[in-house]
Order: C-alpha cells, then sequence, then structure tokens
C-alpha cells in the first residue's frame, strides 16, 4: 500500500486533479444531502435557543419569556393569546376521583381537553384514554381502548378514563436527564416545553401510558385555539418535545375547575384540594370505602381515585 | 526540547496521521467511496428527520423507542467488550495479544461514537444538548440514569482515545511508553467497561412500570452477550486486518478470543433459559410482553420469528463454539457470524421493542422501523466503521514502524 | 488493470456518484412528509358542557318551551284527575300526556304520577310524608327515598359541581337531579361515545382484527 512514496510527476499531476474533483464532488453531495433543511422555517429562534431553565427566570425575564411566546402564537394563528404564568396556591394539593359507577364512557372528556389544552389534531395527541374494562377486572391489560358501539355504556363493561396521575412518587420526574419535568407544591406534574431535550425517557417511564410526544410540529385549528393559556400548560408547543395532562393549570389555578369535568354528563368526575376538609374530594375519601389507585404495587402514589359508589 | 517543538511533533503527527487516510489503493478507495455513500444517505434521511420531527420513523407514543436506540444499546456492549482484550493482556499477561489491545480499544472508540450518533439521532430536539451539560444546563445526576450515561459513556471515550493516543504516538517517536501513563488508565478502562454496559443496563431496569425489563437479570445478561457480540467482532476484524493489511496476526490471538466467547456465549444461554423460565412458569399478569416476543399476543405477532432466528443463531453458535471444530477458522467465523446477528436482534429488537408492546394500559400497537430511519441507521453504521477503518490506517503503519518520526519529510 | 488504473476508474466513479446523489438530494429535497388520512374535527356537541337534559327551572330560565307546564290550562282546579291502571297495577298515560314514558322504578313500583306529584295542586310535587313542594324544590322529593345519593349529591359529589373549586374564587352551578335524569324514567340515557383514539401510524395495524381483550 503507498503511503510515503511520492509518484512520478505527470501521474501525480493527474491524480492531483482526480482527487480534487473526488474531494469537491464529495464536499458538494454533503452540501446537497443538507437540502431538506432549508424548509426547517422557525424551527428555533436564538431566544428560543438560549432561553434559561424555567426555575431560573427572573419574573422580569419570564415576562419577556411570556410577551414573546405572545407575539408567536398571535403570528402563527391570527389569534392574540393570553399567556400567563400561573403559580400554584399555598395550602392546595390536588386531588382526583373518579366515580366508575357513573363514568359512561361517552369520551367527552377526551375531547374537551384536546379543545381546552390545544392539542394537536393531526398527527392526533389526546391525553386522556377512555378504556372499557369488563366487570371484575382492573388489569388494564384487559381493557379496550377501541370501542365504538352505537351507544354506550354497554352492559357488562365500566369504563375507566386515564390520564396522568400526577403521581406523588413520580417516575418520569426521576428519569429525565435535564429536569425538564418536576412537580410543584400543588401536586401537578409539570413539563417546561423550551427545556425538555425530547429523549423520551419519562414516556418510557410512565406506568399510566401519560405522557405524550410531539412527533411533528402539531397541527391546532384556528377556530378551536383556546386563547386563554398558561405558560406551564396549554399553550402552543413545539415539534419534539413531551406533553401531558397537567390538570388545566390555566383553570385549576384560577381556582375553576378542569375542562375534563366540566363536560362530564354525568358527574363521575370529582376534583379538588384534598387539604381542604369542606372539599368535595375530601369528602369523597373520607366517606367512600374502597379505592383503586392505578398499579399502587410500583410505588407511584397516584392522586387520582377510582371509586364505586353502587 | 521546549514545550513549542513538543507542540509541532504533535501536530505534524496528527497532520501525517490525517493525511494518510487519504492515501491507498483501489480498493480502499473504493471501499471508503462506498461507505461516504451510505454516510451521505444517512445525512440526508437525518435533515429530513430534523426539519419534519421524528414521525418519520416508525416510532409512536405506544412503541417510543426503536432501532435507534436498539443500535444504541448493541454498541455500548460492542464498545465495553473491548476490556475483553485488555484482561488477558494486562491481568494475565498474555503477550499475543498485546499489540492487539489497541485494535480492540480503537473499535471501542468507534463504537462509542456511534452510540453517541444514535443516541443525538434519536432526540427530539437535538439543538438543546447544551440542556444536558453539567453548570451550563440542568444535569439530573445522580438522578436519572441518563445522566450517568452521559457520564460513563464519554468518560470511556476520553480513556480510550488517551490509551491508544499515547501508546500509538509513544511508538511513532520511538520511545517507551511511561507506565504511569497508561497502566492506571488501563485498569480503569477495565472496570470502566462494565461500568458502561452496567449504567445502559439500568436505562432499562430502573422503570417499574414496564415489568419485562424491571428484572435483575437484565444487567447481567447484557455483559454476557456483549462480551460475546464483541469479542467475535473482534475476532472478525481482525482476520480482515490480516487480509487488507501486511500485519501479522497469529491464529493463537484468535484461539484466545475464542475461548472469550465460548464462556459468554454458555453464560448468556444459561442467562436465557432463567428468564424464559421465569416467565412463563410462573405465568403472572407480567409475563404478557414476554408472550408477544416469543409466542405472539393478540394476535400480532410481527416479532416471533425475530425472536426464534436470533435463538436458533445464539446455540448453533453455542455448540459450533463449544465443540473443537471451531478451532478452525471456517467455522468459528461461522459461529462468530451467528453470535453477532442472534445478539444483534435479541439486544435491539427482542429487548427494546417487546418493552413496548403491550402498552403499560395493555394497547397492541407494533413497530417496523421506516425507509427513512432505515437509511439513518445504515449511516451511522457506515459512519463508525468508516471510523474504524480511518483509525486502522492510521495505526497500523505506526506499529510496524513504517509511519515514525523517523521518516517525518523534511 | 493494474492498480493505478483500476484507482483512477474508482475514483472517476466516485465522482459521478457524489454527483449524482447531489442531483438526487436536490430534487428530492422538497418532498413533503405524508401524515396519514386527515383525522376530522370532532362533532362540538362532544365538547359542549350542556347536561343530558334540562331541569324545568332551567327551561323556565332560558325561555324555552314551557306550554307543557301549565296545568290548569286544561285541568279543572276542583276537580282532580283520576289515574286509570293496566291489569298489572301500571298507571296507563292518558293521549294528552302521550310523550311521558313511565320507567321510575323496578317490578312497577313507583307508576303512581301522585307518588310525586300533587293532585290538589298539579302545579307542585309532593312527598310520601306529607311535605308540599315547588317544583324547583325537587331534589328534596328525589331524596326523600334516595337518601344516600342525595346526601352525597348536597356534599357535591353526586351529579356535576362546575366552576370554581375554590368556592370564595368564584361562583358554582350546581345541577339539580332533574338536569340529568327524567323524572318520569330516570335511569341515565345511553348515548353515542365519541370517536375513538386514531395511531400516529395506522397502515402498521391495516391487517389485524381488533383485539379481543376477554380472550386471553
Amino acid at each position: 500500500m503507498p503511503d510515503n512514496n511520492p509518484p512520478a510527476a505527470d501521474v501525480s499531476r493527474r491524480s492531483f486533479l482526480l482527487t480534487s474533483a473526488v474531494m469537491a464532488s464529495g464536499a458538494a453531495a454533503l452540501a446537497a444531502s443538507l437540502a431538506p433543511l432549508r424548509h426547517l422555517g422557525d424551527y428555533v429562534t436564538p431566544e428560543q435557543f438560549l432561553q434559561k431553565y424555567y426555575k431560573e427566570l427572573t419574573p422580569a425575564e419570564m415576562q419577556k419569556v411570556l410577551d414573546r411566546i405572545t407575539r408567536e402564537v398571535e403570528k402563527q394563528y391570527q389569534v392574540r393569546p393570553d399567556v400567563r404564568d400561573y403559580k400554584p396556591m399555598n395550602g392546595v394539593e390536588f386531588v382526583y376521583c373518579l366515580n366508575l359507577t357513573r363514568c359512561i364512557g361517552c369520551r367527552k372528556c377526551v375531547h374537551a381537553c384536546v379543545g381546552e389544552n390545544n392539542q394537536s389534531r393531526n398527527p392526533e395527541i389526546q391525553y386522556i384514554r377512555v378504556l372499557k374494562m369488563p366487570h371484575g377486572s382492573m388489569d388494564t391489560e384487559k381493557g379496550d381502548h377501541n370501542y365504538a358501539p352505537a351507544s354506550v355504556p354497554e352492559k357488562g363493561f365500566f369504563y375507566m378514563p386515564i390520564q396522568c396521575q400526577q403521581c406523588k412518587n413520580p417516575p418520569c420526574v426521576k428519569v429525565c436527564p435535564v429536569k425538564a419535568t418536576w412537580q410543584e407544591t400543588d401536586g401537578i406534574t409539570v413539563i417546561d416545553y423550551n427545556w425538555c431535550i425530547g429523549c423520551r425517557y419519562c414516556e418510557a417511564a410512565c406506568p399510566y401510558f401519560a405522557r405524550r410526544f410531539n412527533w411533528t410540529r402539531p397541527s391546532i385549528p384556528k377556530e378551536r385555539l383556546n386563547p386563554t393559556m398558561s405558560y406551564l400548560g396549554n399553550r402552543p408547543r413545539p415539534q419534539g418535545v413531551m406533553e401531558k395532562c397537567h390538570f388545566c393549570t390555566q383553570r385549576t389555578r384560577q381556582g375553576k375547575y378542569p375542562a375534563c369535568l366540566e363536560v362530564c354528563p354525568a358527574g363521575a368526575r370529582k376534583f379538588g384540594n384534598v387539604l381542604d376538609p369542606d372539599s368535595e374530594v375530601a369528602y369523597i375519601l373520607r366517606t367512600k370505602r374502597v379505592f383503586i389507585q392505578l398499579k399502587e404495587e410500583l410505588g407511584t402514589s397516584p392522586r387520582f381515585f377510582y371509586y364505586f359508589d353502587v | 526540547m521546549s514545550l513549542g517543538d513538543k507542540i509541532r511533533n504533535y501536530l505534524v503527527f496528527l497532520v501525517r496521521c490525517g493525511r494518510i487516510a487519504f492515501v491507498g489503493d483501489w480498493r480502499y478507495y473504493a471501499w471508503m467511496g462506498f461507505l461516504s455513500i451510505v454516510i451521505l444517505l444517512g445525512i440526508n434521511a437525518y435533515a429530513r428527520q430534523f426539519v419534519n420531527g421524528l414521525i418519520v420513523t416508525g416510532m409512536s407514543d405506544q412503541v417510543s423507542w426503536g432501532v435507534y436506540i436498539a443500535n444504541f444499546t448493541f454498541m455500548v456492549g460492542v464498545a465495553a467488550a473491548a476490556a475483553m482484550l485488555v484482561i488477558p493482556v494486562y491481568i494475565y499477561d498474555n503477550k499475543a495479544l498485546h499489540d492487539l489491545v489497541i485494535f480492540g480499544e480503537l473499535l471501542a472508540v468507534a463504537a462509542i461514537l456511534m452510540c453517541l450518533a444514535f443516541v443525538t439521532v434519536d432526540l427530539g430536539r437535538p439543538d438543546r444538548f447544551w440542556h444536558l451539560i453539567p453548570g451550563v444546563g440542568q444535569f439530573n445526576f445522580p438522578g436519572s440514569m441518563l445522566s450517568w450515561d452521559v457520564i460513563v459513556l464519554n468518560g470511556y471515550l476520553l480513556l480510550n482515545v488517551h490509551i491508544c493516543g499515547y501508546l500509538l504516538y509513544c511508538r511513532y517517536l520511538g520511545l517507551r511508553p511511561s507506565k504511569w501513563f497508561y497502566i492506571p488508565f488501563v485498569f480503569l478502562a477495565i472496570a470502566w467497561a462494565v461500568s458502561i454496559h452496567t449504567v445502559t443496563a439500568f436505562l432499562y431496569v430502573g422503570l417499574g412500570g414496564r415489568p419485562f425489563w424491571n428484572s435483575s437479570i437484565v444487567g447481567p445478561r447484557f455483559l454476557a452477550s456483549a462480551f460475546t457480540a464483541g469479542p467475535s467482532l473482534i475476532i472478525l476484524a481482525l482476520q480482515v486486518i490480516r487480509r487488507v493489511t501486511d500485519y501479522q496476526i497469529h491464529d493463537r490471538a484468535l484461539l484466545t478470543l475464542r475461548s472469550i466467547v465460548q464462556v459468554s456465549m454458555l453464560i448468556n444461554v444459561f442467562l436465557l433459559v432463567n428468564e424464559i423460565f421465569k416467565e412463563f412458569y410462573t405465568r403472572t399478569s407480567h409475563v404478557a410482553s414476554s408472550q408477544y416476543l416469543f409466542f405472539g399476543l393478540h394476535g400480532y405477532h410481527a416479532l416471533v420469528p425475530w425472536i426464534w432466528t436470533a435463538i436458533a443463531f445464539n446455540l448453533v453458535s453455542m455448540a459450533l463454539l463449544v465443540l473443537p471444530l471451531s478451532k478452525s477458522l471456517r467455522y468459528l467465523n461461522i459461529a462468530c457470524v451467528l453470535a453477532i446477528v442472534g445478539i444483534w436482534i435479541e439486544k435491539g429488537m427482542g429487548l427494546v421493542v417487546p418493552g413496548f408492546i403491550p402498552t403499560p394500559l395493555g394497547e397492541m400497537v407494533e413497530y417496523s422501523p421506516s425507509l427513512n430511519e432505515t437509511m439513518v441507521c445504515l449511516g451511522i453504521w457506515a459512519f463508525g466503521i468508516l471510523c474504524y477503518t480511518v483509525f486502522l490506517r492510521m495505526s497500523i503503519p505506526i506499529l510496524q514502524g513504517r509511519l515514525v518520526k523517523e521518516t517525518e519529510p523534511a | 488493470m493494474d492498480s493505478i488504473g483500476k484507482t483512477w476508474w474508482v475514483l472517476t466513479g466516485l465522482s459521478v456518484a457524489f454527483l449524482g446523489l447531489c442531483g438526487a438530494f436536490v430534487a428530492t429535497s422538497g418532498v413533503a412528509v405524508a401524515h396519514g388520512p386527515a383525522i376530522p374535527l370532532v362533532d362540538t356537541n362532544f365538547i359542549s358542557t350542556a347536561t343530558a337534559r334540562m331541569s324545568a327551572a332551567d327551561l323556565i330560565r332560558t325561555g324555552g318551551d314551557i306550554s307543557g307546564m301549565e296545568c290548569y290550562a286544561c285541568h279543572d282546579k276542583k276537580n282532580p284527575p283520576k289515574l286509570k291502571l293496566n291489569a298489572e297495577g301500571d298507571v296507563i298515560v292518558p293521549k294528552e300526556h302521550e310523550d311521558i314514558v313511565m320507567g321510575h322504578g323496578r317490578h312497577h313500583r313507583n307508576n303512581n304520577c301522585f307518588n310525586c306529584h300533587d293532585e290538589s295542586n298539579l302545579e307542585a310535587l309532593q312527598t310520601r310524608d306529607g311535605r308540599h313542594l315547588k317544583i324547583s324544590e325537587s331534589p328534596a322529593l328525589c331524596g326523600s327515598c334516595h337518601g344516600p345519593t342525595y346526601r352525597d349529591w348536597e356534599a357535591g359529589v353526586h351529579g356535576r359541581t362546575s366552576g370554581y373549586w375554590k368556592r370564595d374564587a368564584g361562583p358554582i352551578d350546581r345541577k339539580v337531579c332533574t338536569s340529568c335524569h327524567n323524572p318520569h324514567s330516570p335511569p341515565f340515557p345511553p348515548r353515542a361515545p365519541a370517536p375513538g383514539p386514531h395511531l400516529l401510524h395506522p397502515n402498521l395495524a391495516k391487517n389485524h382484527t381488533p383485539a379481543n381483550p376477554e380472550h386471553h
């Protein structure tokens, strides 16, 4: 193999030209291989790239970020949103109780959530998944996700809506390599969409199939955009980041019920501050005797309590 | 010699090494050209993925890790297996393998570069990589096993680059390497090799919501399969080196590696038997993923032919390795190829994908890699092989004494 | 061919290949990614917060059709209506009220109109223990038999309470029994469910029959 022996002069010139031709065409091919990147558009702006971690933002910096997000949303959807950073309230720990006797499996909660929280319609992102379960079992493996009968409920089955359980001991928070997801004092596990690197480790870690990934740019119909937005909640998310149920931070941190509860025709959903003894959820936990916390043997300690009335 | 001279010598060394990578005979150009074409196709596929998002792959919310992470897992094993050459040489003082350690460690460097590439292409927001840098971003150490993996993989890369670089540079200068500059690092690398693969295993084991992975056998299985597939790759690579260069490699070296592969494969198969018993004898509801993998579940059976092929390959390979038949290179090579392919399937499609099927809520959604995804994987494989070719192209002349300081052009 | 000749062929071939790739990359760089069939937007009735029906009070409040509620337009105050029962003891609904379908209580337990309606004052209600209630006070009537449910309802736990969980932050909208339950046929009516979830890559599942989870 020739390595250090210099070749003859004219062969050297020809081989130099040929080598240059190969290098040049190779460089051209390399540049051309990156051609799809010209459609990158507004993938990331310098301010988005440099944005600091949520917990390190001063209130002034946060306001700048919110103003920037307002401009971005207005530019994309021609709707002026109201984006705020709603903070958790003191003395509040949210808990969700779900009455499995009353749920009829209509899936209105799924779609109300989609509308309230500006989830992508295509590809479809839905935080809530309703399982049709046979009487007698809480084994989620027996659940049917794709039931489509003429009417619900069907005899011999009950329906179990599952969304983020806002676990006390969340496996998703433990595994995130960049701390993009964490639990706040009111019990809600939130995500900083501008910090997430999209590794999807949290999605693998979640035992409840609660987390969703933006596999591409989300598409939200302009006419259904909800302009009341929260930074850690329902503002439109970029491509390549995780999202999930956040108990409607833009509603609940103003004292309102979440959208899934508001739309439930059977009143199966109950939400509130478990630290308040007069709340509905405290009443339920006091008076109903049997609660199911899904997969409680995993030690996640979910804040979602399923129960039966009759 | 002044510092300026030392730096100048080192830069000249680097430039000469760099130049030599572009010089070769027609087979070399054809090989490198072929790899470059595959790499370019991979870059193009990745550019498409960068713009459109990971929707261009076959992954979904239900199966959120696929061939990228499967290949990553396999290559971490290959990288760890470089230690398998180091141990006999430095602990058991096996002179026959002495120089070959460098080839093994260079393979480890190429493998780690591939691992880093596989993980990067899997990220949804690679532009936010800086969020991982400790001090600058928010590094979740020691909580997240991924943060441990970032540390151990980069550390292993630096260790191996240092060891190889130092030994090769000393050979280039014609100096005896100073023990303190490499022996401690070598022993550290042995422990570190075990750690990179254990940490990677812990990525999976630490997830309570995925009973298929949440088992203490995953770590030992990873190591056993890595120490089977890695040395097998090295056995094949050494024979390629023997054929395309004039570097002398004794059969004794290959047979020493054979005994490593033999023992590791026996342990690997034994652990497989353990897994199968545990899953199918007790038949708790946690058996669903194994049921899907080995026999199909609820009418979904895409992985069944794959896993049984892998098991057949592993068993035939084990039989060949145990028999004196495999002392002949032809049968040894067959055993190695079967082991590599079998373990690639098992660790890749047979470990990563079934962990997602069924989902924690019992949903059955299958996965198959898209064309774009496959092109990116092939591009990274070609890149790794290209790196290894370049490393060999630089190191063999140094080891043979042809690329040394004396032959520096004036 | 000697080695140098072969080298030239290889290098020339590579240059051609690279240029070819160049062209191919540029030509295909605009190819959009197919998403799969478009998923239609969900019908707006699946996201409306309307209850299953409207109570009498809601009907009056929103200016709905209350023509059926002026009882003494047809009935005579001095002449309470008489019930006609069939062979099993079920009330026969007169044709003027044929829009009412009776189904309150199993085994014909609650088919007497005047278990709830007050025959001496048709625009009011009465309990079994003799309390007279306005139509807007109907929850107390339901609760006079359905005790545990009524207690839950009082605590806000049965049926839907909308508005503010933080009571001092804003008003709540407490739905009464008849906002969801038809008093003459109270079992909650079945309805068509909203569409189920769509997969990201639908083509992968094309050849499969839906999973039958009951058969393990």
